[in-house]
């Protein structure tokens, strides 16, 4: 820890934007890791460049349509009022990655997050045009010339075309993508589309090709915090001292042990895999996004020395210690279960969600009014939302106060599937059966051919008070 | 510069105010277009006639300004005082 900070005052005068960092070049991997992560690379890629194609019943299956102030989700439309559907969601997404943490470590950071996904396909686009690490580090080095200026070149085209790409689709994601690319296709995007496609693109160009493992280490708060749901059971990724030390180089079938050697080889390919620039042999560190490409290069290694496997390995501190290991730890219990309960109680009530929304606004011109017979009047204007697919008619009631008039129509009220629908109406009561300047009132509103919908809203009646 | 600050790389300090504020105010964008209906704010006010789009994007921008003059007080107090 002195020495790197020592290396980073060192370099301080330098004052560069993105400095004080050397650009590594991740060597590429090939196992059972590196497959499992391409695996992974692609089908989150295609979710999220497909996922706004899918069509359901006429229209876009997932669209978050923030004009329109409406979530679609296949059969379900989510409205301002559901928001504490999405905070629970969050919630739960919550709950889920501290669990995987606690029993797996940072798989979400070696396999599913953003962050790794983009600059893996970003890292797959730089091998295609400027070759391997190699000859990528050779071409950093060299001077300008044309051909470096072309590749150099290419690349960023390319970058940059992925990443317009990428911004449309988020784009998509919150606006219908078939209308969307009409209106791309005829140059009349508004310009905050354009605008938000711009800077989704630009935030992409810049975090998977330039800033990579820097939004791990200086950007991401998971990555601070992860250390506190691991135990000594979490599988963590790990250099096993005892057998690989000392390590040194060596002729293949040379008797290693004899010549008071352990079985690291030292040749590096662990270091030169790593996305983040990392030597797995000095112990874990926060840098470390378990990704295992170290393990997969080492096992490679292994097995061409003919030694045993999983010298770097996915393991638990314990199991490297040779203590016992346990998987239901009191911890793990924990997070399951509120897992199961918040998924439960979502799940429960979205199922017992009703499909309907009232909101009561007094006339906000007079308190009150009295009428020519005596009566105390209210104005009230009521915006009824029907959230089912279908069209529905209203029965309103209110109660709160005996003798209460309801000046309202007698056929209810007609409000078309997924729209709002203003409506106002007077409420009179006679002064004698008011006790306070406020009382309250309770609106019922219910669907004239569906007893399930249902629902009751407070409201506020005010009036002079007599004592 | 303090010996704190000097060993924080650039882009970390950089990151440090922008970043935080960048998250907070898409948080608080959410929370608030969540409650107030722009179009329906500027109906009652009076106002020119942007899309909802529009008004989300600035209503951002304006949430990410006010979080980052936060962050950047916030790293100026953590500077030492001179004698």
């Amino acid at each position: 820890m002195t020495e790197k900070n020592t290396q980073d005052v060192e370099m301080t005068p330098l004052e560069e934007v993105y400095a004080k960092r050397k650009k590594i070049f991740p060597r590429q991997v090939t196992g059972i890791f590196a497959s499992l992560r391409f695996s992974g690379v692609m089908i989150l890629l295609g979710i999220y460049y497909l996922g706004p194609l899918l069509q359901w019943n006429g229209r876009q299956a997932i669209l978050f349509d923030l004009p329109a102030r409406k979530f679609y989700i296949f059969e379900w439309i989510f409205w301002p009022q559901d928001f504490i559907y999405l905070a629970a969601l969050l919630i739960i997404a919550a709950i889920a990655l501290f669990l995987v943490t606690a029993l797996a470590g940072r798989v979400w950071c070696g396999y599913a997050c953003p962050q790794t996904v983009w600059t893996e396909a970003f890292l797959w686009i730089e091998r295609k045009v400027e070759g391997s690490r190699a000859s990528q580090i050779k071409l950093d080095k060299a001077g300008w010339s044309w051909a470096k200026f072309r590749l150099k070149f290419t690349k960023h085209f390319i970058w940059l075309s992925f990443s317009l790409l990428t911004g449309f689709v988020f784009v998509g994601w919150f606006t219908p993508i078939a209308e969307l690319s009409e209106r791309t296709l005829s140059l009349e995007l508004g310009p905050w589309e354009i605008f938000w496609v711009l800077f989704y693109g630009f935030a992409t160009y810049g975090n998977a090709g330039w800033m990579r493992e820097q939004v791990c280490m200086y950007m991401c708060p998971y990555a601070r915090f992860q250390s506190a749901m691991f135990d000594k059971n979490t599988l963590v990724i790990s250099y096993d001292e005892k057998r690989g030390e000392p390590r040194g180089s060596r002729k293949k079938g040379s008797d290693y042990i004899a010549e008071g050697k352990g079985a690291c080889v030292d040749c590096s390919l662990c270091v030169q895999v790593c996305p983040t620039g990392i030597d797995i042999r000095d112990g874990l560190q926060y840098q470390c996004i378990g990704c295992a490409a170290c393990v997969d290069v080492c096992n490679e290694v292994m097995e061409k020395m003919g030694y045993e496997k999983n010298l770097v390995s996915y393991t638990t501190e314990n199991a490297l210690d040779g203590k016992k290991e346990s998987f239901f730890r009191p911890r793990v219990i924990i997070y399951v279960v509120l897992l199961a309960v918040s998924t439960l109680a979502l799940l429960a009530s979205i199922a017992q969600r009703v499909p309907l929304g009232l909101d009561i606004i007094r006339d906000r011109s007079s308190l009150y009014r009295e009428t020519d017979e005596g009566m105390i009047e209210n104005v009230y204007t009521l915006k009824v939302m029907n959230m089912d697919l279908k069209d529905h008619r209203y029965s309103l009631a209110v109660g709160g106060v005996e003798g209460l008039l309801v000046k309202k129509p007698n056929k209810g009220i007609l409000v078309e599937a997924g729209t709002v629908v203003t409506y106002p109406i007077r409420i009179q009561v006679n002064p004698e059966y008011l006790k306070a300047a406020s009382t309250k009132l309770i609106f019922y509103l219910n669907a004239i051919d569906d007893d399930a919908i249902s629902i009751e809203v407070g409201g506020r009646f005010l009036g002079p008070v007599f004592n | 510069m303090s010996e704190t600050s000097k060993s924080v790389p650039k882009i970390q300090r950089i990151v440090a105010i922008l970043w935080p504020s960048f998250v907070v105010s898409g948080i608080a964008t959410i929370l608030f277009f969540t409650l107030f209906d722009p179009v329906e704010i500027i109906a009652c006010i009076g106002g020119s006639d942007i899309s909802r789009m529009g008004y989300y994007s600035i209503g951002f921008f304006m949430f990410w300004l006010l979080t980052s003059l936060n962050s950047v007080l916030t790293c100026y107090f953590l500077k030492p005082c001179s004698k």
